[in-house]
């Protein structure tokens, strides 16, 4: 990925973007009995397109943003989303994306596992109150919704960086690559 | 060329993880007027008015969900609701005399028919932002301490106690609903009259516990559970006496237990939550301590 200053603006306002309508849309909408998280799913597209650091740096900015915005313990979400983004990079520097699946089957075990790190963590600051069941159906739940919405989401966070995507820049215009022999 | 990205890519991912691990636990252990929290606040003033503009923005689109989410539920409650009816019949009569106590319990809670309470002032508040997780119960409304909101401020609706406000900036107030884990409220079962404390169960917003009933006090399903709004000395709750909080559903008893275990299903419904009431108490400049939660 070529990371020039208008490719950090689209992306600062993409994340910017993403946790306003996570709070006021998504975080507000009953969906099987549980709200979507579209934040990891957002955090694992980014990593997918731009690699681990781009991935960890989104991740750290939208934990930081959405925990102002909603006075909560700083540093909780920007844990897990960073970890979120960098295991999505990193995958996308180890493999090929050869299916259209990989990336919603990648942005809802990647959901699960920010939603467990978050449960973990808030279990080791302590939690003063019973703790249900319906958790468990909480982290599944959220799990499939980031599954569901990482194929709308994957192609429309595509398209604001294509510009920066090396495999998708536009090839008119650019000068045929020499035939080399050995 | 390869080691070198290796290096700085670790390099950036422990610098993350570290930055995270600081904030965190300096955040954890300062106080509400650390710098940490007034950097926060800061960037909550700044998101308050964005956030209300998406609010408004995006409010057709929210009912139009809720709309698909109701009409699914409806579906699925048509038979229960059937053989309810059957059931509601038989009541009816009860829930005539069961009206005219109702009244009578008004008065003697000092509730008008409104829900209003006497010596508070309600500032109406439209929620604009939401956590997105089980973890943190809380919301964000859209007046601040320039509304005259003030930290530990009871939160209602027309349908009883949601919270108390935990934060405020100019234009905004956080407000930590009882479904959060933090969350604990001393209540009154009314009319028989044993106190205890409404805690929340973290994920099960639809069922709070009611603890601290001895064993030998009668409670029994049905009956209502308002705030007990104790006052010992300089001390005091931070709810007046008589918001209704809600119904109860299931009084276990344990062999072993000194105390019984009240499920109590809240009257307001947190998940749906557009618009609020704070109470407050006009002319008090006194900031109540936050705690831990104590109510």
């Amino acid at each position: 990925m070529i990371v020039t200053p208008r490719i950090v603006v689209r992306i600062a306002l993409l994340l910017l973007l993403g946790v306003i309508l996570q709070l006021s849309f998504f975080s507000r909408i009953s969906v099987l009995g549980t709200s979507p998280n579209i934040l990891p799913v957002l955090v694992v597209c980014l990593g997918l397109l731009g690699g681990a650091v781009l991935g960890a740096v989104c991740g750290f900015a939208v934990g930081f943003l959405i925990d102002s915005a909603l006075l909560q313990t700083l540093g909780v979400s920007s844990l897990v989303l960073l970890t979120a983004g960098y295991l999505a990079g990193r995958y996308r520097e180890g493999f090929d994306i050869s299916s259209p699946l990989i990336c919603p089957a990648l942005a809802g075990a990647l959901t699960l596992l920010a939603a467990s790190g978050f449960a973990a963590v808030q279990l080791m600051l302590g939690v003063e109150a019973p703790i249900s069941l319906l958790v468990l159906r909480e982290l599944v739940v959220q799990a499939i919704l980031g599954f569901l919405l990482a194929i709308p989401i994957y192609p429309i966070v595509r398209r604001v960086l294509r510009a920066a995507l090396v495999e998708d820049t536009p090839r008119r215009g650019r000068l045929p690559i020499p035939f080399r022999t050995a | 060329m390869y080691r070198k990205q290796v290096r700085r890519r670790r390099a950036v991912l422990v610098l993350l993880v570290i930055v995270s691990l600081v904030l965190l636990s300096t955040h954890f252990s300062e106080g509400e007027g650390g710098p940490l929290h007034s950097v926060e606040r800061g960037f909550a003033t700044v998101l308050g008015p964005i956030e209300e503009g998406a609010d408004r923005a995006l409010k057709p689109a929210r009912d139009l969900v809720a709309w698909f989410d109701e009409t699914f539920d409806a579906r699925g409650e048509n038979e229960a609701l059937n053989a309810e009816v059957q059931d509601l019949r038989g009541r009816l009569a009860a829930a005539e005399s069961a009206t005219k106590e109702n009244e009578q319990l008004r008065k003697l809670l000092k509730l008008g028919p409104g829900g209003g309470i006497a010596g508070y002032e309600a500032v109406t508040a439209r929620v604009i932002g939401r956590s997105p997780t089980v973890w943190y119960s809380t919301v964000t409304i859209d007046r601040g301490s320039s509304s005259g909101l003030r930290v530990d401020d009871p939160v209602i609706t027309g349908d009883g106690l949601v919270g108390r406000v935990t934060d405020t900036t100019a234009g905004t107030a956080q407000v930590t609903l009882i479904t959060d884990h933090r969350s604990a409220v001393s209540a009154t079962v009314v009319p028989s009259g044993p106190s205890g404390v409404i805690t929340p169960e973290v994920g099960d917003p639809q069922d709070l516990l009611l603890d601290f009933i001895e064993n030998e006090r009668e409670v029994d399903e049905g009956q209502t559970v308002v705030t007990a709004g104790w006052t010992s000395g300089r001390l005091s709750s931070v709810f007046p006496y008589g918001i209704p909080i809600g119904e109860v559903t299931e009084a276990t008893i344990g062999e072993q237990e000194t105390y019984q275990r009240v499920h109590v299903r809240p009257f307001a419904d947190v998940r749906e939550l557009d618009f609020v009431q704070v109470l407050t108490q006009p002319g008090d400049n006194a900031q109540a301590s936050t705690g831990a939660g104590g109510t």
